[in-house]
């Protein structure tokens, strides 16, 4: 490996001054990576690119869609040497990858002024890791965005109005599921590779780090919220899979049959209602969801990095402040129903409008409120071993094999001791 | 023992083309992923550019003290309990089909159809049918063998997700080894099974007296073949458990799996290590198999 | 087909205990419909639900109505091909597919018939080397091989998929476990009539273990249809010649998620396969008479 490497930098040296003067006449190629955006996005990132590239007639953009194997790719790309130039990661991915080194830090790039006063501080928190930012924000969502219900089965279940705190949604999934079958909602208990439950400590106020930034999930509170769900699994109030799967798949999923009355989340899941049974699409309600103790939000965002084995960092820069400017990010939200996360999109006319279509509704309710994009927990040092105990120990507590208490005690002692940095 | 000049330069003329391409896409990619088992090479050195780091027996130490490391081990030995079976059943199924009757072939063709079903809509589907409110259930109370109140997720429950994740690789592994076998079974001349069966032989004693002792050859390569795989049972469980609930169907693959591709905190080292480890039982159980097939193996080979 | 079932089963015995033979037979198909239930269930149950009316608000759980679909249409499979573009992957598919078939059957069979059937110095060494790579960690073997393929310049191309996986273990020990069971009467009465080896090999090996070799290009053809893994990372700058393996994966993406379109969706992948399968299975079955001479 270590020749190999020593071989393709005495061929790039030797190459180098050729290079060097056909860079100057040929215009810049940067590649793009976005990830699950194609094909239903087509038109509007071809439309973006093309605006991108009349404004710099020096760059062209190989723009290319990944699916699941974007992180792997992204790997195998620098082992090859042609890695990309601009990648669109998420919050959890861009801090594991700023911790590995496979990144450059943007505020390096873009002077932190601009940085700040172009996105929500929060956004720019959420990308910043070890007081470098690693990130242009890009577009967002909110975990309790809207709830949206199906009339039909609240009639039903004799409610009239939607749950408007954490503790009626609970009494409202016990109700809806006993008066009618269908599940009240599908909280997200421990969706695969994350840490989906620290979202509901944060929403309570409960805090996940203490000040030295040692696990602190574990105290009676927390055991207590970790309780009330626990025991609305075991009264067989939320789906059973909800311990296999994400939540957001098997709420959608459900919904669309009728078999789940209400859906906290982003306005992203009336899409694909829309989609899967348009009937019931338009007779769904979309109003503001509950939030926990602490008033808060949580949710994330993407982001658009650039590798640390970029050749045309500056280039990349360029690209990725302008994919993720504000009037890019508003355009986008127009498409579809995301949350952008610049600061202008506040007093964006567009999320000022009302109608009576669903996501209309759901953009209007949203789209302004990025300021709380907020997952509300930084992700740690080695999370994928972390988060597979944390959700393994969440699991032992919903199928009574620990109680709360226990579980998060395991949970917070395996954090402690193999936290890296 | 003395060798023929002329057969030797025959033998590696025919082996060239083989050898050339394992020499470069396996033997020396397989090579140097064993050598990693011995380094430290995770993501933080890789960005860096720096190469795997030479440290001896810690990844194995490391392995041996990690107790999800030790029950998802654990997990793949006893998810060998699927190779008697699936062999058994594939060479009966065999049999069945290689008599010519009105309609075989398509009987032959729908057992091959969970082979050729792709592992994600096998998961979709099995998913389907294992589901609290799934096919299974509803045919278990349909036929009151399962009160209503008390139906579950198959694949939710501990006691019984390891079984039905088993019973997808029964699904999808016995029209596979069943081609095998029935190719197998073309070698056993015909004459043979007309004897034992003028000698007023059963099927039953035909079948262990005539075709299990013709067939060594083909039973070696396709027990071998099934034990390997079972040993490295991924795909099925990926897709249908994640090796939940509890961990109970979480196998020594995943392990390797989620080391080697857990994004950018991979550690090739560790995975590779881990890997190792599953390859030393595998070979262990693989001579076990040779011995048990030694006599079929000797011939004029 | 048709070939296959007008061959006459045993006569002699037919004649000789009737009533038997009949009890034998409808046994027989008993035990044949029971595992062909237990095979195709899952299949019918996907077509039925990618055949499905979805827009009706239907839900997949719905037995055993999800099983009779009352609504029936095909415009999941439209609406899959599409989105997605379909047409150009199945090409690639085709190419990469057929390439690795052949490739495959060639080199193994070459390297399977002095393993199992001459003697010279290093055959046991290199059969064992052979067998033991059925076993070591393969995970990191993309990091190596991309490298080698990019120094190829074969990167990004169908032939950079190939290459590596034609050589294979698996093919080769099968090969030699079929070439092992030929009679060696056979290969001396041959030599004696002055055949060159490779005369041999293609006039009466190949021919003898046309079910192997049957199986071994079934089992190819499956396993590079639907892989993945490796085809996406060699193809991953060349997203147009992807195969469809990996151009169905959008359909699991984010804003995607639909279990009609994904049922439609996978059926089109396996339709294929299927056809080729239920065309070349009287291959599995011995030759003609005329080949065993």
């Amino acid at each position: 490996m270590k020749n190999l490497r020593l071989l393709a930098l005495g061929l790039a040296l030797a190459a180098g001054p050729l290079a060097g003067t056909a860079a100057a006449q040929q215009p810049v190629e940067l590649q793009l990576w976005t990830w699950y955006l194609s094909p239903k996005f087509d038109t509007y990132i071809k439309d973006t690119l093309a605006a991108f590239e009349k404004a710099n007639p020096g760059i062209k953009v190989r723009w290319f869609d990944k699916q699941d194997s974007l992180v792997q790719d992204f790997i195998a790309s620098v082992n090859l040497g042609n890695a990309p130039d601009v990648v669109n990661l998420n919050i959890d991915e861009t801090q594991k990858a700023a911790q590995n080194g496979f990144l450059r830090a943007v505020s390096d790039l873009s002077s932190p002024a601009t940085l700040n006063a172009t996105y929500y501080p929060q956004s720019v928190r959420n990308f910043t890791s070890g007081g470098k930012v690693y990130a242009y924000p890009w577009y967002g969502w909110l975990n309790e965005g809207v709830l949206l219900y199906n009339p039909d089965l609240l009639k039903k279940a004799g409610l009239t109005r939607a749950p408007r705190s954490l503790s009626e949604m609970l009494s409202y999934a016990k109700t809806i599921k006993d008066k009618t079958g269908a599940y009240g909602w599908v909280p997200a208990l421990k969706d695969p590779n994350t840490a989906s439950f620290l979202g509901y400590f944060y929403s309570e106020g409960l805090p996940i780090y203490d000040a030295g930034g040692k696990a602190a999930f574990n105290s009676p509170a927390h055991a207590a919220l970790l309780g009330q769900y626990v025991n609305l699994y075991k009264g067989g109030y939320i789906p059973e899979d909800a311990v296999r799967r994400e939540a957001f798949q098997i709420a959608t999923e459900l919904y669309a049959q009728n078999r789940v009355a209400m859906i906290v989340g982003g306005p992203q899941a009336l899409t694909r209602i829309k989609d899967t049974n348009p009937t019931l699409y338009g007779k769904t309600v979309v109003t503001e969801a509950p939030l926990g103790k602490a008033g808060v939000q949580t949710g994330g965002s993407m982001s658009l990095v650039i590798p640390a084995a970029s050749k045309h960092p500056r280039e990349a820069a360029k690209l990725a402040a302008f994919l993720s400017n504000n009037a890019n990010q508003l355009a986008f939200a127009k498409v579809v129903p995301i949350v952008p996360t610049t600061r202008a999109a506040q007093t964006a006319a567009l999320f000022k409008q009302s109608g009576s279509d669903p996501v209309q509704r759901a953009t209007a309710l949203v789209g302004a409120s990025g300021r709380f994009i907020n997952p509300g927990y930084k992700a740690p040092g080695n999370s994928d071993d972390l988060y597979k105990n944390f959700n393994d120990n969440i699991e032992a507590a919903v199928l009574g094999k620990k109680t709360p208490q226990q579980a998060l005690n395991d949970a917070a002692a395996y954090w402690n001791a193999n936290m890296k940095k | 023992m003395r060798f023929s000049w002329r057969d030797t330069l025959m033998s590696y003329a025919f082996l060239a083309p083989a050898l050339l391409l394992l020499l470069a896409f396996t033997f020396y990619p397989l090579a140097y992923g064993t050598y990693l088992g011995f380094t430290e090479y995770t993501g933080a050195r890789f960005a860096q550019g720096l190469g795997p780091k030479w440290i001896g027996l810690e990844n194995f130490r490391t392995l041996l003290a990690d107790p999800l490391f030790l029950t998802s081990l654990g997990n793949s030995v006893k998810y060998l309990l699927v190779v008697p079976a699936l062999q058994l059943a594939s060479l009966a199924v065999a049999v069945l089909v290689s008599r010519e009757l009105p309609g075989i072939a398509l009987f032959r063709a729908a057992y091959y159809v969970p082979v050729v079903t792709s592992i994600s809509l096998a998961a979709v589907m099995w998913e389907w049918v294992y589901n609290r409110e799934g096919t299974l259930n509803w045919a278990l109370s349909a036929l009151h063998l399962l009160p209503r109140g008390e139906a579950f997720g198959w694949l939710n429950n501990e006691a019984t997700a390891f079984f039905a994740v088993m019973l997808v690789t029964f699904w999808r592994g016995f029209g596979y080894y069943m081609v095998l076998y029935l190719a197998g079974l073309q070698n056993i001349p015909a004459e043979l099974e007309e004897a034992a069966r003028l000698d007023g032989a059963t099927p039953w004693q035909r079948f262990w007296r005539v075709t299990v002792p013709l067939m060594k050859p083909t039973i070696l390569l396709c027990t071998l073949l099934s034990t390997i795989a079972a040993l490295r049972v991924l795909e099925e469980v990926l897709v249908l458990t994640g090796g939940g609930p509890l961990n109970s169907t979480y196998t020594a693959l995943m392990y390797v799996y989620a080391k080697a591709f857990q994004g950018f905190n991979f550690d090739y080292g560790l995975a590779s290590a881990a890997g190792l480890v599953v390859a030393l039982v595998a070979l262990g159980l693989a001579l076990v198999n040779f011995r048990l097939f030694h006599e079929a193996e000797g011939g004029d080979a | 087909m048709s070939a296959v079932t007008a061959r006459p089963a045993r006569p002699a015995v037919q004649t000789r205990r009737p009533p038997k033979r009949l009890l034998s037979t409808v046994l027989r198909y008993a035990l044949l419909i029971g595992v062909l239930l237990f095979a195709v269930f899952p299949f019918l149950w996907t077509l039925a639900i990618a055949l499905t009316d979805k827009t009706a608000g239907t839900s997949i759980y719905n037995f055993p109505a999800s099983l009779f679909p009352k609504q029936v249409t095909l415009h999941n499979f439209g609406e899959v091909y599409r989105t997605f573009g379909l047409g150009r992957y199945v090409w690639n598919s085709l190419s990469i597919t057929a390439m690795t078939v052949v490739g495959t059957l060639v080199v193994s069979a070459l390297a399977a018939y002095p393993l199992a059937r001459f003697r010279f110095p290093g055959r046991n060494l290199i059969f064992s080397v052979i067998v033991l790579t059925l076993v070591l960690p393969t995970e990191t073997n993309f990091l190596a091989n991309t490298l080698t393929l990019q120094k190829l310049h074969l990167l990004g191309t169908h032939l950079g998929v190939v290459i590596p996986t034609i050589a294979g273990a698996f093919g080769i020990f099968l090969m030699r476990q079929a070439f092992l069971s030929v009679p060696s009467a056979l290969l001396e009465a041959a030599r004696l009539d002055g055949a060159g080896e490779l005369t041999i090999l293609t006039r009466i090996m190949l021919p003898l273990t046309r079910p192997s070799l049957a199986a071994l290009g079934i089992f190819t053809l499956v396993g590079t249809w639907n892989a993945y893994f490796w085809p996406m990372l060699v193809l991953s700058a060349a997203p147009d010649k992807v195969p469809l393996s990996v151009a169905v994966l959008k359909l699991k993406g984010q804003f995607n998620y639909d279990p009609f379109n994904i049922a439609a969706g996978s059926l089109i992948m396996m339709l294929p396969v299927l056809l080729v399968f239920l065309a070349a299975q009287r291959l599995f079955m011995r030759g003609l008479e005329g080949a065993v001479k």
